[in-house]
C-alpha cells in the first residue's frame, strides 16, 4: 500500500531537519569522544598529547572502573527487573474496575512527572542517617540503625530503590496502555472454558502484554545506564567509597570534575559500545519471544 | 525650568559618554554565603556608577570551574571567576588567565594581607590570584552534650587520644548518638598532615617544583586513618559526606563534635539551639607541631578581556580587600577577613569579645608553626586527587575488623598508587 511521493526531493527535504538535529547532536559528538578519545587534554583544552590506546588500557586496568562496570549490571538488572514486575503487577491491579481508579492511576504514574534532581532529595531525606523519617521509623521498630553513608551495600539498595521507583510510573503508563488492548473476548472465553485468573494471566495476559514487556526492557535498560545520573549526583554522588558509581556517573566525574576529557571520552566510546552490544542481543534473543499478534 | 531642563541633559549626555563597563563574577556561595557576597557587589556597584559588576551563581565549586572552562573554551568565559584552592594548580597553568600582581602594579599593599593566606596563595612571592573566601578547620562541640556526658563544657578534647575518650564517654552515656563527625573529610586528613608538619607530596607539597609522589600513606596517614577508623567502629566516629552535609548531624545533636571549615560558624551559631563551642585541632600525641592550612578560594581574573575591563576588575578586586567590606564578609560568614587592618579594626570594635568562636580559627593559624610543610599542598589535579582520598577515608570506615594499621596501610597505598598515577599523567600534560 506504500505510495511513493512524487517528487523526489520532497522526502528528503521533510526529512532533514531531524536529521540535521542527530547530526549535530548526535553524530557528531560521537565522532568527537571518539577522536578524543586518543589523546591526553589539559583541562583547559589548550594542550592534546595523542597517547594512542593509553586511556582504553588505562581503562581496563583500573580495578575502579571494572568495579564501576560490576556496580552497574547489578545497578541495570536491579531497576529493570524491579521496575518491570512491580510496574506490571501495580498495572494488572490498577486496570480492575475499582473506586476512583483515576486518582490511583494519577499517583502511581506522577512518579515519572518529578524531576530527578527533587526524587533525589526526596529519598536522600528519607534516608538521612541522622534525621531521616524511614530510619527513625526503622530504628524504632527493629533497632537497628541505617546509615548508608558508612555501608555502601545500603546506599546500592537506596539508590535501586528510588531509581525503579522513579520509573516506575513509566513503566504502569506503558503496561496499562498494553492491557487495554487485550481483547475482552479472549479472556472471558478463557474464563467459560474454565481457566483461573492466575493462569488466563501467564497464558493470555503475559503473551499478549510481550511487545510492552520488550519495548520497556529495552527503556528502563537505557534509562538504568544512562539517565540515572540525576539521581545518584543527589544522592550519593558515587559514594560511599565507590559503592554506587556506576558508569555514567563515573564518567561524569572523571571528565567534568577531574577535568580528564581524554579518560572520559573513552569510557564515553566504550559505554556507547557496550549498550549497543546489550541492545544488540536484546533484539536478538528476547524478540523472538515477543508475540506481535 | 529651562535649568532644570539643562541640567537632565546634562546628565543624559554624561551618561551616554559613560557607558557603563560590565564585569561579570562567577561564584559558588551558596546559602547563607550568597547574601554575603549580593551584599559586596551591590555595595561596589552603588560607589562604582561607571562599572557595574554581576555576580552569578553557578554551582558548586566543582561546577563552577567546569562551567568556566567550557567557556573559555568558547570565548565567552567571564571576567572573574572564584576557583576553590584545590584548582590552584590547573589555574596556574591553564593559560587562561591573568595574575593579579600584574593588574595591581607596584604600589599595593601585599603586606596587609594575612601571611599564611597571603604564603598559601603566593607563587614564587606573587599572587596570582586574589584572596577572597579563606578558612581553616576548626573543631566545633556541643556544650550542653558534654555536660549531660558529665563533660567539663570548657574543657574540649586537645588530644586524638582525649578525644576518643571524650567520644566514648558521651556515646556511652547516651548523651549523643555519636561522638565527632567531619566535613571536607580529606581536607580534614589534609590538615592533619600540615598540622602535625608533615608533608603530603614530595617536592615541598609540590611548591618547589612540581610534586610527583604523594606521601599520605607514609607512617603518619596510616596513624590518622587508623585513629579514624577505630573510631568509626566505636560510633565514636560517625561519618558525614564529603562536603558540608555533616553539620546537619551536629546541629541536630546526633553528634558532640565537628571539625569543620570555620566559613561554617556564622550557620552553626545562627542555627545551633544549644551552647556552641569552638576549639583548635585535636593533636596525634608523639608528631611535631605544625599549623592547619589555609582552605576556601580565591578569585582568578581571566584573559581575553579589554584594558578597560581590566581596569574595572582591578577596581572591583580593590573594593573586596577593604577593610570595612572584607570586615562584613567576615562577619556575615565566618571566612577570614583577608587583610590585617580588617583584623585590627575587628579587634577595636570589640567583635571577637562578643564572638569568640569567630576568633577561634585567627588564635589556631596565627599560634601555629610556620613551616613548609603548613604552607599549603600544591598538586597537578588535586581536585581529582582530593576524590580519590575521599573515597580511601569512606573505605577504610566501614572497616569492621580489628588489624586497623594495616588495613589502613593497604587502602592508603591503593589511593596512593591512584593520586601517583594522576600526578604522572599531569606532569604528561604539562610538563615537570
Amino acid at each position: 500500500m506504500q505510495r511513493r511521493f512524487p517528487n523526489k526531493v520532497l522526502p528528503y527535504l521533510l526529512v532533514s531537519p531531524s536529521i540535521v538535529v542527530v547530526i549535530i547532536f548526535l553524530v557528531i559528538p560521537t565522532i568527537q569522544s571518539l577522536y578524543m578519545s586518543f589523546f591526553r587534554v589539559s583541562p583547559f583544552g589548550d594542550r592534546l598529547i595523542f597517547v594512542k590506546l593509553y586511556n582504553f588500557t588505562k581503562l581496563f586496568k583500573s580495578t575502579d572502573y571494572v568495579h564501576s562496570l560490576l556496580i552497574t549490571l547489578v545497578f541495570a538488572a536491579a531497576v529493570v527487573a524491579l521496575g518491570i514486575t512491580i510496574g506490571l503487577l501495580i498495572s494488572v491491579v490498577l486496570n480492575q474496575r475499582l473506586k476512583g481508579l483515576n486518582y490511583y492511576r494519577t499517583l502511581f504514574i506522577w512518579t515519572y512527572a518529578i524531576s530527578p534532581a527533587v526524587a533525589g532529595t526526596i529519598w536522600a531525606l528519607m534516608f538521612d542517617p541522622s534525621s531521616g523519617p524511614i530510619v527513625y521509623i526503622i530504628k524504632t521498630l527493629f533497632n537497628v540503625k541505617l546509615n548508608w553513608m558508612m555501608n555502601g551495600n545500603l546506599a546500592l539498595v537506596i539508590v535501586i530503590i528510588a531509581a525503579s521507583w522513579k520509573m516506575l510510573g513509566y513503566n504502569i503508563i506503558f503496561f496499562l496502555a498494553g492491557l487495554q488492548t487485550i481483547p475482552e473476548e479472549l479472556l472471558e472465553a478463557a474464563s467459560i472454558d474454565g481457566a483461573s485468573s492466575v493462569r488466563k494471566f501467564f497464558k493470555i495476559t503475559l503473551p499478549l502484554l510481550s511487545p510492552t514487556t520488550f519495548f520497556l526492557l529495552i527503556m528502563n535498560m537505557l534509562y538504568a545506564f544512562f539517565q540515572v545520573f540525576g539521581l545518584i549526583d543527589i544522592m550519593t554522588k558515587g559514594g560511599p567509597g565507590n559503592a554506587t558509581e556506576v558508569l555514567v556517573y563515573k564518567l561524569y566525574r572523571d571528565g567534568f570534575i577531574n577535568l580528564d576529557t581524554g579518560f572520559a571520552s573513552a569510557q564515553s566510546v566504550v559505554l556507547f559500545v557496550f549498550v549497543a552490544i546489550l541492545t544488540a542481543l536484546q533484539f536478538k534473543y528476547a524478540e523472538r519471544r515477543v508475540f506481535y499478534g | 525650568m529651562k535649568k532644570v531642563l539643562v541640567f537632565l541633559f546634562i546628565v543624559l549626555l554624561m551618561t551616554v559618554a559613560l557607558p557603563k563597563v560590565t564585569i561579570t563574577l562567577w561564584h559558588a556561595m551558596s546559602g547563607s554565603r550568597l547574601p554575603a557576597v549580593e551584599a559586596i557587589v551591590n555595595g561596589f556597584n552603588a560607589t562604582h556608577p561607571d562599572i557595574e559588576v554581576v555576580a552569578q551563581f553557578t554551582g558548586s565549586y566543582a561546577e563552577t570551574l567546569t562551567k568556566a572552562i567550557a567557556a573559555y573554551r568558547a570565548n565567552d568565559q567571564p571576567h572573574i571567576v572564584q576557583v576553590y584552592e584545590v584548582g590552584l594548580q590547573t589555574m596556574l597553568d591553564s593559560g587562561a588567565i591573568v595574575p593579579v600582581y600584574e593588574l595591581a602594579g607596584p604600589d599595593f599593599d601585599w603586606g596587609d594581607v594575612i601571611g599564611p593566606i597571603l604564603e598559601y596563595y603566593s607563587v614564587n612571592g606573587k599572587l596570582y590570584s586574589m584572596p577572597f573566601n579563606s578558612s581553616t578547620a576548626i573543631l566545633y562541640y556541643n556544650k550542653d552534650i558534654f555536660k549531660a556526658a558529665g563533660l567539663d563544657p570548657n574543657k574540649p578534647p586537645t588530644t586524638f587520644s582525649e578525644l576518643y575518650e571524650y567520644g566514648r564517654k558521651i556515646v556511652e552515656s547516651g548523651a549523643a548518638p555519636g561522638g565527632i563527625s567531619f566535613g571536607w573529610p580529606a581536607w580534614v586528613f589534609e590538615q592533619m598532615h600540615a598540622y602535625h608538619a608533615q608533608f603530603y607530596a614530595n617536592n615541598e607539597n609540590g611548591r618547589k617544583a612540581k610534586a610527583t609522589e604523594v606521601y599520605f600513606n607514609k607512617d603518619f596517614g596510616i596513624d590518622v586513618m587508623a585513629e579514624w577508623m577505630k573510631w568509626a567502629q566505636d560510633k565514636v566516629l560517625v561519618y558525614g559526606g564529603r562536603e558540608y552535609s555533616a553539620n546537619q548531624a551536629f546541629l541536630s545533636s546526633q553528634v558532640a563534635m565537628l571539625i569543620q571549615s570555620t566559613s561554617s560558624v556564622g550557620s552553626i551559631e545562627s542555627k545551633a539551639n544549644f551552647n556552641v563551642g569552638t576549639t583548635f585541632l585535636p593533636r596525634i600525641e608523639g608528631y611535631p607541631r605544625g599549623n592547619s592550612v589555609i582552605g576556601g578560594a580565591t578569585l582568578w581574573v581571566m584573559k581575553g578581556h579589554t584594558q578597560k575591563e581590566y581596569e574595572a576588575i582591578w577596581e572591583f578586586l580593590q573594593y573586596v580587600m577593604k577593610t570595612e567590606v572584607t570586615m562584613q564578609w567576615h562577619k556575615s560568614t565566618g571566612y577570614f577577613p583577608a587583610t590585617n587592618s580588617a583584623v585590627k579594626a575587628l579587634l577595636d570594635e570589640g567583635w571577637f569579645v562578643e564572638h569568640p568562636n569567630h576568633l577561634t580559627a585567627f588564635l589556631q593559624i596565627l599560634s601555629g608553626t610556620r613551616v613548609p610543610e603548613a604552607q599549603g599542598v600544591r598538586l597537578g589535579n588535586f581536585v581529582a586527587i582530593r576524590d580519590v582520598v575521599d573515597s580511601a577515608i569512606e573505605e577504610a570506615l566501614q572497616y569492621t575488623g580489628t588489624n586497623y594499621k594495616k588495613e589502613a596501610k593497604r587502602i592508603l597505598d591503593n589511593a596512593a598508587k591512584k593520586a601517583n598515577t594522576i600526578l604522572e599523567e599531569y606532569t604528561m600534560i604539562y610538563g615537570k
